[in-house]
């Protein structure tokens, strides 16, 4: 740093001091009603006493999803934004290549009125919708619980059973095989037919890829963020009347193209 | 109890120092988020089970929490100038937050495989889960469109759904894909809208799956647009109390300089 600099890197100095200065008045003057920000105290992994969650390298949790205590994540798994898993008084284990979406809740209880104990096992490729709240269930491989479904205690989802959204499943139901449940509470809708089975782990695997875009972003460094927003904003996609007089700047393509891995079967427009 | 536990786990941390050292590495690990950075893997996974692997990278606490807008891709979310977007809300993808819109505490507008639009003077209340699917089995396109004067309430979740201007979506509700609710249609608390189905106008519908109750009367229907602005009133006092830029860094500063990491 030359000697202007030095002079330059001063003066700025002062001028900020100034401004925290200017700052602490004004907070003195808001008086009892003015609120410190702190340093984000949320804890996206955490340990309760002796348990502590185990969490594989190939998963994704977001940073303001809590995982507290004793619970297992497995392979290409995926804990959403905001979700809650609390395996406080007892295990939570999730298989690989599952994913839970944002908002949902996860617990266990110690014991239920009959002293059975009741972790909370979610097998592999199984899709929990937004929301949902799973309490000391049992969710097998490939299975589906829909948006906002609630799975009470005892609960045991089949292999490829599907809950459908916003149904409250009671105590002790078991969810047969290829069967779809809804409503409050739960009851035997219909079958499942064999492409909405096919779907199920198809929509494991879009979630598994998702994620893994989800996840690169959510890691990124300050630096990083801020070099990409300049990049962005470089690269924006000029109209094309951007040459004439007015000069009009689309900032985003019309299409998201997003990595070739996420969907699959782009082209055939599944839904997911 | 507590004291039992207090010495115990001394103990513990006395006996197996192995067991415990991934939670207090250096602080400069914990404090870079670069830090668990994923390579992105060609193989899907396999079927079979496998042991979990845990990476001594990954953060258990980002000092920034979780960042509110995230783009993916070119994609960036865009919030209007006068829209209150509460700090803990998660946008992702193409998400549009219009003029006059809020959305409030511990949403997710989760914009990644289709465009999500909160239309003029909208509100999306708490805990919302808006997410779009890939497409939708109707003909309507596969983006979570809410137009003007909306109010969603709390607890709701929206899939791929398309909400016309001035309608009311009760607390707890549930949209799935393809669904549609036209023009002054209400929907009471803790309905579920099954996939592609459509509200007429101008009509109250609830339960699970959603039934028709009643039309709604004139006065009724224009008191829809009164509630969204009143909420809008409301958002405008939070928006008031959030300066344009938090003040966190200087405590950042302040906890670097404590642990002795250069800036």
């Amino acid at each position: 740093m030359g000697t202007l600099g030095r002079a330059i890197y001063t003066v700025g100095f002062w001028i900020r001091e100034t401004g925290q200065a200017m700052d602490r008045l004004g907070c003195r003057l808001q008086g009892n009603y003015y609120f410190q920000e702190q340093l984000s105290r949320h804890r996206t992994l955490m340990n309760i006493f002796d348990k502590k969650p185990i969490v594989d390298k190939e998963a994704f949790v977001a940073p303001s999803a809590s995982v507290i205590g004793d619970v297992q994540i497995g392979h290409g798994s995926s804990i959403w934004y905001g979700c809650v898993l609390r395996g406080d008084v007892n295990n939570i284990s999730i298989g690989s290549g599952t994913n839970i979406q944002d908002n949902s809740l996860v617990h266990v209880a110690k014991t239920n009125l009959a002293g059975k104990v009741l972790p909370t096992i979610i097998g592999d490729n199984v899709t929990v919708g937004h929301s949902a709240i799973l309490h000391g269930c049992t969710v097998d491989d490939e299975a589906f619980v829909g948006m906002g479904a609630t799975l009470l205690d005892g609960v045991v989802v089949e292999k490829h059973a599907m809950v459908a959204a916003g149904a409250l499943v009671r105590q002790n139901t078991r969810i047969p095989s290829g069967q779809v449940w809804g409503g409050n509470p739960a009851k035997f809708l219909r079958n499942l037919t064999k492409e909405e089975i096919a779907f199920i782990s198809e929509s494991a695997i879009n979630y598994t890829n998702l994620a893994r875009v989800h996840a690169s972003e959510n890691d990124k460094g300050f630096e990083e963020i801020e070099f990409e927003k300049v990049l962005r904003k470089k690269y924006a996609r000029k109209d094309e009347e951007y040459d004439s007089m007015i000069g009009i700047v689309r900032e985003t393509p019309p299409e998201l193209i997003l990595p070739d891995n996420i969907l699959p079967n782009k082209g055939e427009q599944k839904s997911s | 109890m507590a004291t039992f536990a207090r010495l115990s786990r001394k103990a513990l941390k006395l006996t197996s120092p192995l067991s415990l050292s991934s939670h207090h590495h250096n602080p400069l690990r914990s404090l870079s988020s670069a830090a668990a950075a994923v390579q992105p893997h060609q193989q899907s996974p396999p079927p079979t089970k496998r042991e979990i692997v845990e990476s001594p990278d990954r953060v258990k606490w980002d000092y920034r929490g979780q960042r509110l807008s995230i783009p993916l891709g070119q994609w960036n979310p865009k919030i209007a100038v006068d829209a209150y977007v509460a700090p803990n809300v998660v946008l992702a993808g193409q998400v549009n937050v219009c003029d006059g819109a809020s959305v409030w505490n511990g949403s997710v507008l989760r914009g990644d495989l289709n465009k999500i639009i909160v239309g003029f003077c909208s509100n999306v209340q708490e805990k919302c889960v808006l997410h779009a699917a890939w497409s939708s089995p109707t003909g309507l396109p596969a983006e979570t469109s809410i137009e003007r004067f909306v109010t969603v309430g709390a607890y709701c979740l929206l899939r791929s759904c398309t909400i016309e201007p001035e309608c009311i979506i009760g607390q707890h509700s549930i949209l799935m894909e393809g669904s549609l609710v036209e023009t002054h249609s209400i929907l009471e608390a803790g309905s579920v809208v099954p996939p592609g189905r459509r509200i007429p106008t101008g009509e109250l519908w609830a339960g699970n799956p959603a039934r028709f109750v009643r039309t709604l009367t004139h006065e009724e229907t224009l008191e829809i647009p009164k509630l969204a602005v009143a909420i809008n009133d409301l958002s405008k006092n939070y928006f008031h109390e959030f300066l344009p830029y938090s003040t966190v860094y200087l405590e950042v500063e302040k906890l670097k300089k404590k642990l002795g990491i250069n800036i």
